[in-house]
């Protein structure tokens, strides 16, 4: 008994003293509304303990390659690092479990089921930072609620209205290159009960592996996207000649520019939308669920989550001060306010969720059309190949959409191959 | 009497030891270490997220010279890159040189002017060119349109892509040759320019037939320096298309980045470097040589 409780009072004592060591955590982050929300709230529970956030931005364009070489090479470069879905197969053997983080239960299950950032162990290796999903945005002061597009057709015969009464110069605009084919490509797919890999809307890898992996660019149903993307660019004209080679930030400058009178983005660019010193239609833009294409008939919401993760690698007195961090930010309900203003990005706890959404009617149609979705889509596939196999699926739709109409089926089946074989 | 064997080295020659010695250890740790290791894992599986490290034979570099992407579309991009860049930037360099090397009022101010592409970083450049080739809200577009031209969607079809990342990198890089060719013009000798002046030669003739004869060794350092440079060019290409639309503007080096990066295979990414450097390797022997016959003779 006394052997137990001097062993004990010795480990508390260890851990205190590890933790008085322990002066900064350092994150590993890339610059954007919503890490620089859910970071100043790291920085005052820092404030409160004397710890020191210290903060370590990397550009987007480097971040999966420049953090995996990271986690590999066993440093303490970081104590926590942002994840995100698409990488949460590729990195979950490198993360420190985090299922004892208590705080957790306030989380929504969906975004961090283990399918998606489970490791082998069946741990969870993520805390949600926020809900990132896109939704499609429109102009207000031109499109009334019941006037919104439900289907592809519909947003074609809208936009060309809206540009024939001269109010508009295009329809619709969206990020469609590579790494940004989610604002075009991908959303637009799914409406048409489409997919990258067979079966549609299949996120489990064993089933995938069953089926060999196959890519749906064959499928009728992938020709007809590409072709509504050629028609919408180059018959109707609703969209820009350049689209194919838009990042988001291209497409998102059309749309706040006053371009455009749709869009598709991420849920946390409403802050920036409608901040009138960055958006000329600040105040104009509403959000509705996807316009749905022809093979199908239920409305569908995308929902992913970004989040936090700690390396396995750095020592257990930083674990578990990043952890106590973590958990404090969970239930700072002042913080994951700011953060919802600040960017539209429906915060970690759902607990807080009933409330935003009675006081803010952005949050209300997203905890309907989305977040309460009985019909939710996985934004990414979750195997190590995934860059691969996206990039192989970008560049075969950029290069159908960019040449002859009558060739997007060869096109289409000329690229099949590499999507499958990217995947294996 | 003193016996024993004599030094090594003299004391002149340890001296200059020492003094190549960091730049050596330099050389060493930053440019051969990685090249071994490379080189190392372009013989195994090594995926950056799960280094196996399971010796693998040729398997990376079969798979890579036998890709039809590297083969088709990625080696003769990156060969049409580099002959196009490496003669465009000549002779736009030398064109400029040889404005500069006549007294004029101002002559200072323009060298000073002309020589700014070469304090731009190039991802800037390319990020400064994507914009203003943006088909909606681009100058170039504007101006074109202001015109009453048709303005064009510059980054989505090959060749108008292309011809984007060609003039931004000869841009970039004209000054360069510029600064270099206008050193070698003014130490040419006075006196065959004179003499050609007495006798009433023609400017072109004289261009063609002193000037350029007396620049080639100035001209075969630019080129074969350059070449080799334009071979591993990536930023600007990275930052302007991606190697898009689709892989059409993909030069060798996004190939091998995209490979060990984006994909994070390590060993695949690695041997399509050993690759591309055996390629330029052979390339720069010659080039070297061809150029250096053409300026003896």
């Amino acid at each position: 008994m006394l052997r137990r409780a001097l062993l004990a009072a010795a480990a508390v004592l260890a851990a205190g003293t590890a933790q008085a060591q322990v002066k900064e955590l350092r994150i590993g982050y890339q610059p954007s509304p919503i890490q620089d929300a859910s970071i100043a709230m790291f920085e005052s529970w820092g404030a409160k303990k004397g710890i020191k956030i210290v903060k370590v931005p990397n550009s987007y364009g480097v971040y999966v390659e420049k953090m995996t070489a990271s986690l590999t090479s066993n440093s303490d470069q970081y104590d926590v690092i942002w994840h995100n879905d698409d990488w949460g197969q590729l990195w979950a053997h490198l993360l420190e479990p985090t299922d004892d983080i208590e705080a957790l239960k306030y989380a929504e299950k969906w975004g961090m089921d283990k399918v998606v950032f489970g490791n082998a162990q069946g741990q969870n290796t993520v805390v949600p930072m926020g809900q990132t999903f896109s939704v499609f945005f429109y102009r207000s002061d031109l499109v009334k609620p019941e006037e919104v597009p439900k289907t592809l057709a519909g947003l074609v015969e809208t936009s060309k209205k809206l540009q024939a009464a001269g109010k508009v110069k295009f329809g619709y605009v969206g990020g469609m290159a590579m790494n940004h084919s989610w604002f075009s490509w991908l959303w637009s797919m799914w409406a048409n009960n489409c997919d990258v890999l067979a079966p549609p809307y299949e996120r489990d890898n064993k089933k995938l592996a069953a089926n060999g992996w196959k890519s749906m660019m064959t499928e009728p149903c992938m020709k007809e996207t590409v072709e509504y993307w050629w028609d919408a660019i180059n018959t109707h004209k609703i969209s820009p000649r350049g689209m194919p080679a838009y990042d988001r930030n291209e497409a998102n400058a059309i749309f706040m520019g006053g371009d455009a009178a749709f869009t598709v983005a991420d849920t946390l660019w409403w802050g920036t939308f409608n901040d009138p010193a960055k958006s000329k239609m600040a105040g104009k833009i509403a959000a509705a669920r996807f316009p749905l294409g022809p093979n199908r008939k239920d409305p569908f919401a995308w929902d992913d989550i970004w989040g936090w993760a700690i390396p396995k690698s750095i020592s257990p007195e930083r674990k578990a001060l990043a952890k106590e961090m973590l958990a404090a930010m969970m239930v700072d309900k002042e913080g994951q306010m700011k953060m919802f203003k600040a960017t539209g990005a429906p915060p970690p706890n759902t607990t807080f969720w009933p409330e935003i959404s009675a006081a803010d009617p952005f949050m209300k149609l997203l905890k309907e059309s989305v977040l309460d979705s009985p019909h939710k889509v996985r934004g990414a596939y979750y195997f190590a190949n995934w860059p691969a196999v996206h990039k192989a699926f970008n560049d075969t739709v950029t290069k159908a959409v960019t040449g002859k109409r009558e060739d997007i089926a060869k096109v289409l089946a000329e690229g099949a191959p590499s999507v499958s074989k990217a995947a294996q | 009497m003193a016996s024993g064997s004599r030094p090594l080295f003299g004391e002149q020659q340890r001296f200059m030891l020492l003094l190549v010695l960091p730049a050596g250890l330099l050389m060493l740790l930053f440019q051969v270490v990685p090249i071994v290791i490379g080189a190392n894992a372009s013989f195994r599986d090594w995926a950056l997220y799960n280094p196996k490290k399971v010796w693998v034979g040729l398997a990376h570099y079969q798979a890579v010279i036998t890709d039809p992407a590297f083969l088709e579309v990625v080696l003769p991009n990156t060969f049409l890159f580099m002959v196009v860049s490496v003669l465009g930037a000549l002779a736009l360099g030398l064109a400029l040189a040889l404005l500069l090397n006549r007294p004029f009022r101002g002559q200072k101010l323009v060298q000073t002017v002309l020589l700014v592409p070469l304090m731009v970083a190039p991802v800037i450049a390319a990020i400064m060119m994507r914009w203003m080739f943006n088909d909606q809200f681009g100058i170039v577009n504007a101006v074109l349109e202001g015109l009453g031209f048709e303005g064009q969607p510059w980054l989505v079809e090959r060749w108008t892509a292309f011809g984007v990342i060609l003039l931004t990198d000869i841009w970039l890089w004209t000054p360069w040759y510029t600064l270099l060719l206008l050193a070698g013009l003014q130490s040419l000798p006075r006196e065959p320019f004179e003499a050609a002046e007495i006798d009433g030669t023609s400017t072109w003739r004289v261009f063609t037939h002193l000037t350029v004869p007396m620049l080639r060794p100035v001209i075969v350092v630019c080129v074969v320096i350059r070449a080799i440079d334009a071979f591993r060019t990536f930023d600007i290409v990275w930052t302007l298309t991606g190697g898009g639309p689709g892989r059409s503007t993909e030069l060798f080096s996004l190939y091998a980045y995209v490979l060990a990066f984006l994909n994070l295979d390590l060993g695949r990414g690695s041997a399509a470097a050993m690759i591309g450097g055996l390629i330029i390797l052979v390339v720069g022997v010659v080039l070297y040589r061809v150029t250096d016959r053409i300026a003896k003779a």
